[in-house]
């Protein structure tokens, strides 16, 4: 029976423990890179790991008056439905470890899970700063949600399908990035306020509202949303690097195409100053939609 | 959590402990939605009782307790106390260490001035600004330990004069840092003055009007950003600063791009005024001999502090202890402002009116009565029976 | 005119240059001659007169005079209270105070290291063998 590799292939590699691994590896490399850049040494590679048994081993505790079924569940749910969504995408230059048509559309899905389970644990809890980091999650997934969706189907229109391990046989001939760079960009920065990234880090706020949504989470449930912040990350990058980077074929391939993507990522990071909340709204739905509006126009006219 | 939960409108605690404050204080702001419709300050939390310390130590003890009142302006406080004492002593510190003076109390507004400048940078999340100003501030923290050794609370100040004098060697490495810093100013005054982002936080916000500031008494270069012309190092000018004076930097307009503007600009003229000793050093001792006991009197000192105006008050009653001693710094002066100012403006904006004052909390702090909002009566506990009231909380939570 | 990437010469030059961090404590950089570090006292000049004691704003100086007139005596210098500020260096007329530069690393694991005495050998041994108890200088009544 094709089960047994299936449930290593889903729990080992290269999904699961793997898929958390090289995520927080690839944390690393973004910290370890932001740091270079505003030049400084940064952490060493084990720190998000070391991050999250740390978390992991501490104690948990519960605020007063939260409905305990939703605090507890949602950051599993959140990291559960990052890694589903590592099932259907290329990682490590192999192929996808399940495949059908309209996959895509169920990986965007999969992905705005955290994101929602996020808006949802801070509305859960009574604290002041996590109602306003809920509000501002969920007002920036109603900005930025539709260009990235709209962004990562131009392959899609360009490759004539929904699933994503044709579109990344399709974009192996040629690199869409450059047949439609206006996707492109709206792509990276629609990741870039996915997973709440500097400059649309508003949710998480810091110096505003402490840590937004995520304010009364620690121990436990702060290890998983923090993995599965970093596997949306790894995924990410995976993602637009299979399809508009010209495919991922190769683990060599891979690894340049995402490991370039996250230097680019964090370039953005370190050039920009946070948006307020209003502004990331103003820029996306006045920008954001426009261009990958007008990307679309031209890829069905050019076809 | 004592505010009501009336739809959309609570109250926002932002202190005594919160990311945005560097020092405690706890501002409370009600918003209703994202916007500020109130706002409240309330201090205390750093009060350490130094006006009274002060009074059981003898005169030259209290200079270094004075110059921990605050870490950033440590030598323009160790600096109004020794120029108020030298006065009431009437001796007059000799030239050369009023200008030794004057080149640590500008090299310690370089410094303030860059760490601002990040602290500021990072309220409105551009990390990137904050690592390079405080990697630049390391060279000016650099030149003064190798000046006055130490980084912070340089210890500079003797009663009647200076500890150190300034050689040909540490002219040259002061010149040398100096060139470094005023081209990374010069970069900055460009980053803050053109960045689209940036300029998207700091553009047309927390505007005061040159009014305003007269009505709320704004000091420094917050004061200086919104037209008021006043800088005490020009309008009553102190140590060497009649021999070399500095021009007042101004900005009409009043946001929070005004103040960067105005604190970086003011950077060239201490870069202009520190060469200026460095070439001029009057030559002489370097401090007057002071007696133990202080003659009676009272001397009032102000100086121009990097956040704006310092006010001391020193009282003698012919001991070798000072009477009294009164400290008003220029936050406190500025906190109305951001009160004020806070509501209209949305909550992400808040740090930075904040930060744009430049608060230091831990110089501004006085004692604070708390009355209780039933009957207006206030309890006070004395050092035991505060210890008493700690004890049995802690024994009744953990049963 | 608003320009965007501005920081971009300083992130960019910064990926080819060393890290501006110093990778203490595998590399020390040279203290300045000035430092304020741990105080250091010679016995030769010093008469025990006490000045540095009654100037010390942290109390971290304290004289114990054994026979006033034989002129022996001890210092006791807390290193924990030290402010490293200098001012006994400058009150004491004679010159036999001064700060190290090269001793500025101080963390120790007990408190015992913290407590340094300053004396001629032979009051040092009549101090620890608990001597005369003598008169401490304190600028405190």
């Amino acid at each position: 029976m094709s089960l047994l590799p299936g449930i290593g292939a889903m729990l080992i590699f290269p999904g699961g423990l793997s898929l958390l691994t090289a995520s927080l590896l690839y944390e690393w490399a973004d910290h370890k890179l932001l740091a270079l850049l505003q030049n400084r040494i940064g952490p060493r590679w084990f720190q998000p790991f070391a991050d999250s048994v740390k978390l992991l081993a501490k104690e948990e505790i519960v605020p007063k008056g939260v409905d305990r079924w939703l605090f507890f569940g949602l950051p599993l749910v959140a990291l559960a439905g990052a890694l589903t969504a590592g099932l259907y995408v290329p990682l490590a230059g192999l192929a996808p470890i399940a495949s059908f048509p309209g996959d895509l559309i169920v990986v965007l899905y999969l992905l705005s899970l955290l994101t929602l389970g996020l808006g949802l644990a801070g509305a859960n809890s009574l604290d002041r700063f996590s109602l306003i980091g809920a509000t501002r999650t969920l007002t920036q997934v109603f900005s930025y949600e539709a260009p990235f969706m709209m962004a990562l189907l131009g392959p899609a229109l360009a490759a004539g399908s929904w699933q994503i391990a044709t579109i990344s046989a399709y974009a192996s001939g040629h690199w869409l990035a450059l047949t439609q760079p206006l996707g492109f960009v709206v792509a990276l920065i629609g990741l870039m306020g996915k997973l709440e990234m500097p400059p649309f880090d508003a949710p998480e706020a810091h110096t505003e509202i402490v840590a937004g949504a995520m304010t009364e989470y620690s121990g436990r449930g702060l290890a998983l949303f923090n993995l599965g912040k970093a596997v949306e990350l790894f995924i990410g990058l995976t993602l637009i690097s299979a399809l508009y980077l010209g495919g991922v074929e190769n683990p060599l391939l891979f690894l340049a195409k995402t490991l370039g993507l996250l230097l680019a990522l964090t370039g953005v990071q370190a050039l920009l100053t946070r948006l307020r909340i209003d502004q990331t709204v103003g820029l996306w739905w006045r920008y954001g939609a426009l261009l990958v509006l007008v990307q679309w126009l031209i890829t069905i006219l050019v076809r | 959590m004592t505010e009501n939960r009336t739809p959309r409108r609570f109250t926002i605690p932002i202190g005594p402990q919160h990311p945005a404050l560097k020092e405690p204080g706890a501002f409370q702001f009600t918003v209703d939605g994202e916007v500020v419709t109130n706002a409240y300050v309330r201090l205390g939390y750093a009060h350490r009782g130094i006006e009274k310390a002060a009074e059981e130590r003898n005169w030259i003890q209290n200079l270094y307790l004075i110059e921990r009142v605050c870490g950033i302006c440590s030598h323009i406080h160790a600096l109004a106390y020794c120029l108020a004492v030298e006065q009431l002593a009437n001796v007059q510190a000799p030239p050369r260490a009023q200008a030794i003076r004057v080149l640590v109390a500008e090299l310690e507004r370089i410094h303030s001035h860059f760490l601002w400048m990040g602290v500021a940078a990072h309220e409105a999340g551009f990390e990137t600004l904050f690592m390079y100003t405080w990697r630049d501030r390391e060279t000016v923290m650099d030149l003064l330990e190798g000046l006055t050794g130490n980084r912070v609370n340089y210890s500079a100040n003797l009663l009647g004069g200076v500890k150190f004098d300034v050689d040909a060697a540490q002219a040259d490495s002061i010149r040398t840092g100096l060139e470094f810093l005023e081209g990374r100013v010069r970069h900055y005054l460009d980053v803050v003055s053109h960045d689209a982002t940036f300029l998207q936080r700091t553009r047309g916000i927390g505007v005061m009007t040159t009014a305003q500031a007269d009505v709320m008494g704004a000091v420094g270069p917050t004061a200086r950003a919104s037209n008021v012309v006043r800088d005490l190092r020009v309008h009553a000018p102190y140590a060497a600063y009649p021999d070399f004076p500095v021009s007042i930097v101004t900005d009409p307009r009043g946001d929070l791009e005004a103040r960067f503007s105005v604190r970086l600009r003011e950077l060239f003229e201490s870069f202009r005024v520190i060469r200026e000793i460095l070439d001029r050093l009057p030559a002489g001792e370097l401090a007057a001999r002071m007696p133990r006991r202080i003659p009676e009197g009272e001397a009032v000192i102000r100086l121009e502090a990097p956040r704006g105006d310092v006010f001391y008050f020193v009282k003698s009653a012919g001991g070798d202890q000072p009477e009294r001693l009164k400290i008003r710094t220029p936050t406190i002066c500025n906190l109305t402002s951001v009160v004020r100012l806070a509501v209209g403006h949305q909550l992400a904006d808040v740090p930075m009116i904040l930060a744009g004052i430049d608060p230091c909390f831990s110089c501004n702090d006085r004692m604070v009565q708390v009355r209780k909002q039933s009957d207006g009566s206030q309890e006070l506990m004395t050092w035991e029976q505060l210890r008493q009231h700690g004890i049995e909380f802690y024994r009744g939570k953990a049963q | 005119m608003k320009k965007y990437a501005t920081m971009l010469p300083d992130i960019a030059g910064s990926l080819f240059k060393r890290p501006a961090t110093e990778a203490y404590p595998f590399v020390r950089s040279q203290a300045p001659m000035r430092l304020r570090g741990l105080l250091k006292w010679t016995p030769g000049p010093c008469t025990g007169c006490g000045l540095c004691a009654m100037d010390c704003p942290a109390d971290a100086l304290r004289v114990t005079m054994l026979d006033r007139k034989a002129k022996k005596f001890f210092l006791t210098y807390n290193v924990d209270r030290c402010l490293f500020c200098g001012q006994c260096v400058v009150s004491c007329r004679l010159g036999a105070l001064a700060m190290s530069s090269q001793e500025w690393e101080l963390a120790a694991l007990t408190r015992e290291a913290f407590t340094i005495r300053f004396g001629k050998e032979l009051d040092d041994q009549s101090g620890l063998a608990g001597g005369p108890q003598g008169e401490p200088h304190t600028d405190r009544s």
